[in-house]
């Protein structure tokens, strides 16, 4: 599977665990508003039903007035709070959702209106009548005996009152239960979201560390790849049987790294053939020359009486070029030679090298030679022999100068040492600076300085072979610096 | 005084006429023959009283590179003769390589000698100094 998708069914995974999250909490909150609401009705409730209660202890204490004193102001209070008893009714009924809470307030009504009907109302109508007369006045005395004597009146309010006491306890109970299935659901919520919160962290590091395992891993691989070939290890690939993106970057890879091990060995080869027919051909020139040579100097030997001196100006020319014909060949040899042999590596202190390299060039007295603190390196001598030997024998030697001045020096690096070789000299125009380092190629006119162009392409080849750098800071007129690098193993 | 007896085994005539000037120079009495190549010494020295040579050379000098059968791979066919082996070979070349000097050394010649001749050069003087030995013993004897 493709790591993208990897990615994104994680992703998708989590955001649907934190959905049904949200979603849980949502719900709840739902509860919580609906339990609010339930709250205030219920406290409506009890205090509409506190107030109807009152009010029907009025209406008894009204009725009890008027028929006792007969003023008219028992009956009224009586009047306002039966009014208002109607309206709570109503209202009650309205707010009311539990069935046996509706069933009791009808309970309520039915013993109201029955107290209504047998009391109230006919003792009223009494009470009116007896101020008329006296007998109507006995009539409503006994009438008032009889209806009290009875105490049914009393077991109808004290009905009343137990059926209010049970409608305000259920009440109650009915909010208890309510809040406790809150808690519940609060309860029940918390420990879920928690869950799932836990788990999409569990999943996601559980996915993040799969995916890190599976990328890295291999990228690690890829990375050690590419080192290798940075430092010449061609002969690497990666073995991925997976099928992502990184499976085909590190096809790609193997691919890079087959076609660069191709091409280098072509290259190899090619320049292996070169050097064996570099080696070749000037070492069979050298037979030719060297017999052309022997013939003049036999002639010389033998039969100078019998040459005119024109004849032997002539073969002195020749004598000159066979010399340069033969240099040309030795500096191609030399310089075809260059990592064919195994080199062995010495303790070698750079001041006593630069030391020898002066002995082995004839007029370096004439020259002032400033040489810095140069280091000891464990190192090929013959090959940084010949570095410097080149670099020092061209700064001696294309100097125009009344007082020719070289300077050699060195700046210590990380993993290198960056060694200077700095003259007073000619200098060099920019655009010859890459040119001077291609075999056979002299800035000089041959006739004046015998030069076969060989001495910088051998260092170029020398520090290449060594995969170090030279560099040159120079302008006509000014001198010049060379500098290359050399490692300190 | 005795000549000292030398099989020269070189291609290049030039070579040759440089060779026997140098020898002249140092004084060297000799009596030469000369073989173009590896096969043709061979023959001659298994041809010895025959239309070749008398008796075996005393020494003989043999540059490397040859047509047919080079410097090297003669030396080699002299080892293996019983009735050679002793024979006192000189390579002569205009190869100054290492790699060259070693598989001499490695064959045990008895000098190793450099051309352009030059009787005092540093790489060919112990040679010449070995010959004219030779050639002082020989004539004493």
């Amino acid at each position: 599977m493709k790591i993208s998708r990897y990615i994104f069914l994680t992703f998708f995974f989590i955001l649907l665990l934190f959905s049904i999250t949200t979603y849980i909490n949502y719900r709840l909150s739902q509860m919580v508003v609906v339990n609010e609401e339930y709250l205030s009705r219920s406290g409506n409730i009890i205090r509409e039903a506190g107030r109807f209660q009152r009010n029907i202890l009025t209406m008894v204490n009204g009725l009890h007035g008027y028929l006792l004193t007969g003023e008219r102001s028992f009956i009224e209070s009586y009047d306002t709070a039966s009014v208002e008893n109607d309206s709570i009714l109503v209202e009650l009924s309205s707010l009311l959702t539990d069935s046996s809470q509706s069933r009791l307030l009808k309970e309520i009504k039915q013993l109201n209106d029955q107290w209504t009907d047998e009391y109230t109302e006919p003792l009223k109508q009494a009470k009116i009548l007896s101020n008329v007369s006296a007998k109507n006045l006995d009539s409503f005395n006994n009438f008032y005996k009889e209806k009290f004597a009875t105490g049914h009146e009393q077991s109808i309010q004290s009905l009343l009152k137990v059926k209010f006491k049970r409608f305000a306890t259920h009440e109650y109970e009915i909010r208890e239960a309510n809040m406790e299935r809150l808690a519940a659901a609060v309860g029940k919520t918390r420990k879920l979201s928690l869950m799932l919160i836990i788990l999409s962290i569990l999943a996601a590091s559980a996915v993040i560390r799969f995916l890190v395992k599976k990328i890295s891993r291999r990228l690690r691989q890829m990375a050690n790849m590419a080192n290798d070939i940075a430092i010449g290890n061609y002969n690497v690939s990666i073995k991925d049987i997976g099928r992502d993106e990184l499976s085909s970057l590190g096809h790609s890879l193997n691919h890079m790294a087959s076609e660069l091990s191709r091409n280098i060995s072509l290259l190899q080869r090619s320049n292996e053939e070169l050097d064996q027919y570099a080696h070749v051909v000037s070492h069979d020139l050298k037979g030719p020359l060297r017999g052309i040579g022997n013939v003049i100097s036999w002639i010389e030997e033998d039969h100078k009486e019998e040459v005119t001196p024109k004849v032997n100006e002539y073969l002195a020319l020749i004598k000159g070029r066979i010399v340069r014909a033969e240099n040309l060949v030795e500096g191609l040899l030399s310089y075809a030679r260059i990592d064919k042999e195994e080199m062995e590596k010495e303790i070698t202190p750079v001041n006593a090298l630069i030391g020898e390299v002066l002995e082995n060039l004839p007029g370096h007295e004439k020259v002032s030679v400033e040489v810095g603190e140069l280091p000891v390196i464990h190192t090929e001598k013959i090959l940084l022999f010949q570095v410097f030997s080149n670099l020092i024998n061209n700064a001696i030697r294309y100097n125009d100068k009344e007082k020719r001045e070289v300077r050699i020096y060195c700046k210590e690096h990380k993993d290198l040492y960056e060694f200077f070789v700095e003259d007073n000299g000619m200098g060099i125009s920019e655009i010859y600076h890459k040119r001077i380092f291609i075999i056979f190629q002299t800035l000089a006119d041959r006739d004046s300085y015998e030069s076969t162009g060989v001495g910088l392409a051998i260092v170029r080849k020398i520090l290449d072979s060594k995969k170090q750098d030279i560099r040159l800071v120079s302008q006509p007129g000014l001198g010049s610096i060379f500098s290359f690098t050399w490692p300190k193993n | 005084m005795k000549p000292i007896n030398i099989l020269l085994v070189e291609d290049d005539q030039l070579d040759v006429m440089e060779i026997r000037r140098t020898l002249d120079k140092a004084n060297i009495i000799y009596q030469m023959m000369t073989a173009r190549n590896g096969e043709e010494a061979l023959t001659l020295l298994a041809d010895r009283g025959g239309s070749g040579i008398e008796e075996l050379p005393d020494i003989l000098l043999i540059d490397i590179n040859m047509p047919k059968m080079d410097g090297f791979e003669l030396i080699e066919a002299i080892r293996k003769q019983e009735e050679w082996k002793h024979l006192k070979c000189f390579i002569i070349t205009t190869s100054n390589e290492r790699v060259d000097r070693k598989a001499a050394e490695k064959l045990g010649v008895s000098g190793y000698i450099t051309k352009p001749l030059k009787l005092n050069s540093p790489t060919s003087m112990d040679a010449f100094n070995l010959i004219i030995d030779l050639m002082n013993f020989k004539s004493k004897e």
